[in-house]
């Protein structure tokens, strides 16, 4: 399309002079603010020459021993049942916060809720996301006790922020025909929500929902290591002891789960979103360039 | 039959982990709340008991995100197809990069406690990793979608393939490398606050030895004091990345 067009030549007026760049100076200064604090910050980490030039000598070192993984010793110890009861923690963490997060998201969103009610749950959905699965835990476990459940109620309590913060923003992009088609037959703001907007945003809602499990299968395998069930005890109590080739198995076999999950649940969301709007899916890169927009704030062109 | 399957799979699951609706009203009269309060603010702002390793915090956050964004930079480009060097390179970069982003944050830290021993040294490695495995992630999504333009103008000029990326590519990708960097920041801030639980440094390492103690209303301030601290820095961070893009 564009070849065919023939280039037009605009000769009318005199180009201007582009006008001389004026931030070299803010630029530097901002490379000198970085300099000072990371000068400030290894001063502050008791860091010797001979420290940091043996660290990367150390870390190959226990790389090293990992191979080859004792896969035998670690299937003995149960390590694959750990690793499941990790995908099981992630799996009904995030059902806890997909049920917590989507009513709230309505009364979130812009569109759908008034102002009053809005800005108190999307203050809360800030606050818990502001508050990482672990230190949940930490203050969890002395209520239910150490175990897998303790595990499950923080990555649901703390996935409550993202999916409640994505929910809504699924939400306040919908379509305002199929809402006022409801309020004009007369039905009540419940109707409208799970007959106006819900048939709209599930699809979306649903992959943000697997995304966020893929998120959630790798915090609970850290959350195993305070205690809370899982995959994470066993790598703390093979370094303990030293054991590096079991210490092998478990990473490995940690890797192979979270890529399996990774992929899988990626194709089921590509499946979801095609389904959804045809043609809209296609491209995954769009999906993902959607939810990294979501993600960070920043929005590439 | 997928609904059925997924139904399933749930309610084996929410076996295994103990799922139990009870606790979410026993919560509530949990005779251990008591132990949360009240919070003693003069030992939380104690500067040996809380600051110090607060302080400790930030400047394992610091230098982490400087490494593992130095870092990101050329492994972003080879594990792009427009700036390669050749397949070999992106297939391989890809691949590593893959397998590091599977290993959850803290397995990192843990392991590099026990590689180079306990403390904030251990952590601010275990951090780079960690930021290099997401600033590759980002920023290789940005170097993907730069305009191929300029960069098939240098090699139409016969440029060798370092300063056809550093002429053609950099220019057009920096911004956003430099907003990644600050997001990527305050990532590090908050996971920099656990650190310290597997014993990589920083204001972890107190909340970690006040629980086992049980004084859960020290463990209460501390973490009161230590969002307000990380909500200032994210706000900050959030203006100067708006300016930026």
């Amino acid at each position: 399309m564009v070849a065919a067009t023939p280039p037009t030549i605009e000769a009318a007026d005199p180009p201007e002079r582009p006008v001389a760049p004026r931030r070299a100076g803010r630029r530097w200064a901002a490379v000198a603010v970085v300099a000072v604090a990371v000068a400030w910050s290894i001063s502050g980490l008791e860091v010797t020459m001979d420290r940091l030039l043996g660290a990367p000598g150390d870390a190959w070192d226990v790389f090293r021993r990992m191979v080859p993984p004792a896969f035998g010793e670690a299937i003995d110890r149960g390590v694959p049942g750990k690793v499941l009861e990790s995908v099981h923690i992630a799996w009904i963490g995030t059902l806890i916060g997909a049920v917590l997060s989507l009513p709230l998201a309505f009364l979130a969103a812009g569109n759908v809720a008034p102002l009053w009610i809005r800005t108190p749950v999307r203050q809360l959905f800030n606050v818990i996301r502001a508050v990482p699965e672990l230190i949940l835990a930490v203050i969890l476990i002395p209520i239910t006790g150490l175990g897998p459940w303790a595990g499950a109620l923080a990555i649901g309590v703390h996935s409550v922020g993202t999916l409640g913060k994505w929910a809504t923003e699924a939400i306040e992009g919908v379509d305002p025909g199929p809402l006022e088609a409801v309020a004009a037959t007369g039905g009540r703001w419940v109707s409208g929500m799970r007959w106006g907007v819900l048939p709209q945003v599930l699809p979306v809602v649903t992959s943000q929902w697997l995304f966020r499990f893929e998120i959630n299968v790798r915090a609970s395998a850290v959350l195993g290591m305070i205690g809370a069930g899982g995959v994470g005890s066993e790598l703390v109590s093979q370094l303990v002891f030293r054991n590096f080739p079991a210490v092998g198995a478990v990473l490995a076999m940690t890797i192979v789960v979270v890529l399996a999950i990774d992929t899988a649940s990626a194709a089921v969301r590509r499946r979801i979103i095609r389904g959804a709007v045809p043609g809209a899916g296609d491209d995954d890169a769009d999906r993902n360039a959607a939810v990294l927009a979501d993600l960070t704030g920043i929005r590439t062109p | 039959m997928a609904a059925a399957l997924v139904v399933a799979y749930t309610v084996m699951a929410g076996r295994t982990v103990g799922f139990d609706l009870s606790t979410f009203w026993q919560v509530w009269s949990n005779p251990l709340w008591e132990k949360f309060w009240p919070v003693p603010w003069d030992w939380v702002l104690d500067r040996h008991n809380v600051l110090d390793p607060l302080v400790e915090t930030f400047q394992i956050a610091i230098v982490a995100t400087l490494i593992g964004c130095g870092l990101a930079l050329p492994v972003a480009f080879a594990m792009s197809p427009l700036t390669a060097p050749n397949r070999v390179v992106l297939v391989v970069s890809r691949s590593i990069m893959n397998v590091v982003r599977a290993v959850p944050d803290l397995f990192w830290a843990k392991l590099l406690v026990t590689a180079v021993g306990i403390g904030a040294f251990a952590g601010s490695w275990a951090l780079s990793v960690f930021s290099l495995a997401v600033m590759v992630k980002l920023f290789s999504e940005t170097v993907d979608g730069a305009d191929p333009r300029p960069l098939e103008a240098a090699r139409a000029a016969g440029g060798r393939h370092m300063p056809v990326v550093r002429t053609g590519v950099l220019p057009t990708v920096l911004p956003e490398y430099v907003a990644y960097g600050l997001y990527v920041f305050e990532l590090n801030i908050r996971a920099s606050v656990v650190l310290g639980l597997v014993g990589a440094g920083g204001i972890g390492r107190v909340v970690e030895a006040q629980r086992q103690y049980f004084r859960f209303d020290r463990v209460l301030g501390v973490l009161v004091l230590v969002f307000v601290v990380v909500f200032v820095i994210e706000q900050v961070s959030v203006a100067v990345r708006k300016r930026l893009v």
